[in-house]
Order: structure tokens, then sequence, then C-alpha cells
């Protein structure tokens, strides 16, 4: 084997490469510098290659460089190795060399065959130059479209605001514009980042993540109105949410818009007791005629009693008599003006759980004799057991009254149509019910004043529209009525009616939320 | 003697009725009462008065039908309504005007002496029958 490898090795026997070129100096010089100059040119390559890896460290398939630099390196040193092998006969070792270049040129062969599909994959400068300019387009439009919103977020009037639902189920304030930060007397540093419980005082604390987790449970957007104490002091808000969700859908955030309407509210107050004050004013009318009965009363049994006395009859059983009759007279005329006190006062601002249908009872006492003298009966039937509902008493109250009255101008209007002849009687049926849903009422008021045009209904509930002449109503009655019943989280409808008996009209629907007494005081102690 | 002025007064508050009735009688008159207009229609068709004192809001039939219905049946009937309110609706009968005389309007609260008054002043301007 050693013998083998020596005799491998061993050049006697062989002559130069040189005698085979006859050593003429011509074909000597050609051959050496040509392999010279491809030697060297072939042992610069690598170098370059080389230098670019280390210095492009981001070069893909680096390891496919190292393999042409061994290559290219082992192919210079063939070359070289010509050059030697022209005065020395070391062909041995020359075809050692080769067979190294063959395995390292086979080698990259394979490798570069292989990797060119990922190879042709690479992006061309061009391509990357392209997608380049996209990108830097799509940075751009990105970023004006960015400054767009942050000029919406920043410059709307609405107040604006931003809450994170933390995955614990707690809330937290990611941020709010400059509009809320103002309108409200919040300044957005302080409370970026922070526990909506830790950035707010305790009480409005409670009330705004009970919104807010009412809007995750709802998982839609939520409306509402809420009365919050804040830096600015106490004012009322009309706040929209909306949850957004992950990909996962997942609840992360809440969106939301506040405006304050404290002011509008005090307008709708405003227009409320203005509407009200002229319900009374056509109730005064029937007022004067209530209150001249007693005060009839009084005076002639007062003057009979004064003319008796002046006649000398001093009957005391008479006496007596006349006397309560005045003390009852007065005590009568004391409801109706407490009664008239009650309805003119100004509700509080605070919403409170009450009976509904003694609210409708109460509208019910308050017109029901004046409209039996004009021969319009009113049919109740309120027995629905007991029931509480959120909002003002006297408001629904005030809904109900006008109500009635409408039915009542219904039907003298109706009757004038009529024509000459004794009045036809009128009917005006008032019910309290369960409503048709769960957890609601509903209240009907059926007149049978001949009904409303068709043309006309839908729009019956718009401010500042009505039927009647100039003079006979604001037009303010029903949209007061509608706003009112509206704060309450209920409806009111109008549709006509045929009652079968050649007798038409209209009835009003008022269908409101109601809980029973019970279940709302759990819901207190649970609270 | 001759016979005393027979009154219809038709007014639907009881204590009134009574009060009236009380003080008419005292007077030498001979009262009639009503309950509402229907009633006091009714009673006069039974039973002419002299003279019809009508309250103006009634149950049934009002003080302004009953008019209408006693004008119809009588021109030279004395009236005289007693109300404490008369709106005046459009397309009603304006009783202030002279088509319905006689007929005088008193408000409530009334004083009897008021009312004495003016049931004389009607019953001595009537034409003798």
């Amino acid at each position: 084997m050693f013998a083998g490898l020596q005799g491998f090795f061993d050049t006697s026997g062989f002559i130069p490469h040189g005698v085979c070129l006859l050593w003429k100096p011509e074909i000597l010089a050609l051959h050496i510098g040509s392999d010279v100059l491809i030697g060297l040119s072939y042992y610069s390559i690598p170098i370059a290659l080389v230098y670019v890896v280390l210095k492009r460290r981001d070069v893909a398939f680096s390891w496919i460089f190292w393999l042409f630099a061994a290559f290219i390196l082992a192919c210079g040193t063939t070359h070289f190795f010509s050059i030697w092998t022209l005065w020395n006969a070391e062909y041995g070792l020359e075809g050692l060399v080769k067979g190294v270049t063959a395995v390292a040129s086979v080698l990259t062969a394979i490798a570069l065959w292989l990797l060119m599909p990922r190879l042709l994959a690479l992006p061309s400068p061009a391509q990357m130059a392209a997608a380049n300019d996209a990108l830097q387009r799509e940075i751009e439009v990105r970023r004006q479209a960015e400054q767009r919103y942050a000029g919406f977020f920043n410059n709307l009037a609405e107040g604006l605001f931003v809450v994170t639902v933390l995955a614990d189920g707690r809330f937290a304030f990611d941020t709010l514009n400059p509009a809320h930060a103002r309108a409200t007397g919040i300044d957005p540093d302080t409370i970026q980042g922070r526990l909506v419980s830790e950035a707010l005082p305790p009480e409005t604390a409670q009330a705004v993540t009970a919104r807010y987790a009412a809007c995750v449970a709802a998982g839609g957007p939520i409306d509402y109105e809420e009365t919050l104490d804040l830096p600015v002091g106490r004012r009322v808000w009309h706040t929209v949410l909306v949850p957004v969700r992950d990909a996962g859908g997942t609840i992360v955030q809440l969106l939301g818009s506040s405006r304050d309407i404290t002011e509008r509210k005090q307008l709708q107050e405003e227009l409320v007791q203005t509407s009200k004050l002229a319900t009374l004013g056509t109730l005064a009318a029937g007022m004067a005629h209530e209150m001249s009965q007693p005060l009839n009363i009084i005076r002639i049994w007062a003057e009979n009693a004064l003319s008796r006395l002046r006649d000398g009859d001093t009957d005391t059983a008479r006496l007596d008599k006349v006397l309560t009759i005045v003390a009852d007279q007065t005590e009568r005329m004391g409801k109706i003006i407490d009664h008239m006190r009650t309805f003119s006062r100004r509700d509080g601002g605070e919403t409170q759980l009450f009976d509904p249908t003694a609210s409708v009872r109460a509208a019910v006492d308050l017109v029901a004799h004046q409209f039996a003298l004009e021969n319009i009966t009113i049919d109740a039937d309120l027995e629905i057991g007991e029931t509480v509902a959120r909002g003002r008493p006297l408001q629904l109250e005030q809904v109900l009254v006008n109500l009635l009255s409408n039915a009542h101008d219904a039907i003298v209007e109706r009757r004038a149509a009529d024509g000459e002849g004794s009045p036809a009687g009128g009917r005006i049926e008032v019910h309290v019910r369960r409503g048709g849903s769960p957890g609601t009422a509903l209240i009907a008021v059926t007149d049978d004043g001949g009904g409303i045009d068709p043309g006309v209904l839908p729009r019956i509930f718009d401010p500042f529209f009505t039927t009647k002449e100039v003079g006979k109503g604001s037009g303010l009655g029903l949209s007061i009525g509608y706003g009112i019943i509206d704060a309450m989280n209920g409806r009111i409808e109008a549709a006509n009616v045929d009652h079968g008996d050649g007798r038409r009209g209209v009835r009003f629907t008022i269908t409101l939320p109601v809980s029973r007494p019970s279940a709302t005081e759990l819901e207190r102690t649970h609270a | 003697m001759p016979e005393p002025a027979h009154i219809l007064v038709a007014e639907d508050e009881p204590l009134a009725a009574m009060a009236m009735e009380d003080f008419l009688q005292r007077k030498g008159y001979r009262v009639t009462l009503a309950q509402d207009g229907l009633e006091a229609l009714e009673r006069y068709r039974n039973d002419p008065a002299d003279l019809v004192i009508t309250d103006m809001r009634m149950p049934r039939m009002d003080g302004r039908a009953l008019v209408r219905e006693l004008r119809g049946l009588s021109a030279a009937l004395p009236l005289l309504v007693v109300t404490g309110f008369m709106p005046m609706e459009p397309g009603q009968d304006d009783l202030t005007s002279d088509i319905w005389k006689p007929l005088e309007i008193l408000r409530k609260p009334v004083s009897p002496q008021v009312v004495l008054d003016t049931v004389h002043r009607l019953m001595t301007a009537r034409p003798t029958a």
C-alpha cells in the first residue's frame, strides 16, 4: 500500500510537460502567461466572494458562496500546477489536485441545480425596488389615513373615548379625545392606562362600569342617558358604546361617544312644563266649572240661612246642617285645588319606582267628573295587580290627562259634526293590562271620537303637529308624551279602532317595562 | 189666592238644587226639580212650568240642548241659565243672542236674591197669557 502510494507520486519515467511543447519559448510563454493570468484571476474571485459574504451578512444561501470559493480556488490551483508540470513531471500530484477540483466542481454543480428553484424565487433587485416603492406608498397612505383619523378624533366636537376590556373583565381607560377632555374636565394623561375604578371617584366609576359591563353583556352597541358628577360638575350625557372584538371574537375594547345634553335636557324639562301648563290651560276651563259648583252651593245655603236668621228663625238643627254643608263644600274645593297644585308642580330630576296604575287612576279621577257633565263616561279597568315602573309618576299622569283630553276633544268635535239633536254620549275606555311580552304593562286609552285620518296618523307624535284649530292646541302634547314614555324606555302607539257598533275612534297604547315589586326588592338586595 | 207660579229647576248638584228649592218655596213658588236636561224636558211635558232655571253642564242632556228643546215647545217661556262656566265652542248656540229671549244668564256662584230678582223680572215681563 505504502509502496503503491510512493509509486503513485514517483516521477521517474515521466518527462516534464515542457518536452511535449518541445521547449518552444513562444508556446511556453503563451501557456505560462495564460495559466498565470487564469490562476491569479481564479484566486481573486473567491477572495471577492468571501469578502461579499463577510460584508453582507444578510446574503441568502451564503454556504454556496463558500462552495464556489472552494471550487474556483481549486480551479486556479490546477492552472498553477500546469505551469509546474512543464518542468516537473509530478503528474500524480497534479491529478490529485484535479481530483479535488472535480469533487468541488461536482458538489457545486449539484448544489447549484438543487438550489435553482429557490434561487429563482429570490426577488430581483428590480422587484425589490418595486416592492419597496409599493411599501413606501402604502406607508404614506396609512400615515395620511392615520393623520386623518387622528384629525377626526382630535377635532370632532363629539366627545370620544376608548376603554380597554381587560382579560379579568375589568375596564381601563385607553384614551379620550380633546373634546371629551374639555367637556368632562378630565385630563387624558391622568387616566390613560388606568383602571376605571381607580381613575374616577367611586360613585362615578360604579355608574360607568355598570354601563361598560352592560355593553359587553349585550355584545352590541348600547345607547343611554346618564347623569354624572365630573370635574366640570353634574352633567347629563347621552352616550353610545360600541364593542370592538379581536380576531377570536372576544370583546377587547369599547368605543364610546358622549354628548353633553344637560342644556337640552333642561330645555326638554321646560317644554314638558310648558306643555303641562298648556294642558292645565285647557283643564282650567273645566276647573272653573268644578270650583263654581261648591262655591254656588255655599253661597245659596249661606244666604238662605242668613235670610232665615234675619227673619228670626234660629233653628239650630238647620244651622248645623247648613254649616256642615258649607264645611263639606270647602273641603271639596280644597281637593280640587290640591290636585291642580300636584299636577302643575315641577317633577324632581330623579326617576323613581312607582305604580303606573296609580298615575292612570289619578288622571282618570282628575277629569272623570268634568267629562261626565258633558255626557262622556270613562270606563276604567285598572286591575293588573302590583307592578312598578321606573320614571316620574306625575309625568305619566300628565301623558294620561293629555290623552284623555284629546279623547274628550275628539268626542266633542264628532258631536258638533253630527249636528243638531241631543248630544249622543261619548265613551272613553281606559285599560291597564299585562303586556304580551313578560315584564311589560299596557295602558290603553280608547275613544269613540270618530278616529284619525290615516294620512296624518304617522305624524301625530311630531312636535307642533296639530289638527286642532288655531288657539286650541299647541301640537306639543303628544310629542312631549312621546318623549316622556320614551324616557321610561316605553313606547306609545296610535291606531284607529272600529268598535263594531257603528262607533269608531282612536286607541293610544302605551307599553311600559315593569317589574313586580318583590323582584325589585330582590334586585336591590343583590345590588 | 192665585195659584203659585211653577218653576222647574234643572240642576245635577243635589245640594244646589235643594237650596234653590228651599228659597224659591219660601218666596211662594211651586218648585219641581230635575237632575238633568232629559228629566227636565220630561217633567216640563207632564207639568209645564211658568219659568225654567237650568244649569249648563249636566249629564245626558246639557243646558244648551234643553234650552233649544224648550224654546221649540214654547217661544215665550222665560228661561234662566245659571252657569259656572260657559265656553263658546264654534257651531254652538250663542245663548246671549236675542233669538233665545226671554232668557237671562247668571254666573255661579249665584246669590239667591239675584235669582229671585231675575225670576221676578222675567215673570213680570212675560206677556200675560
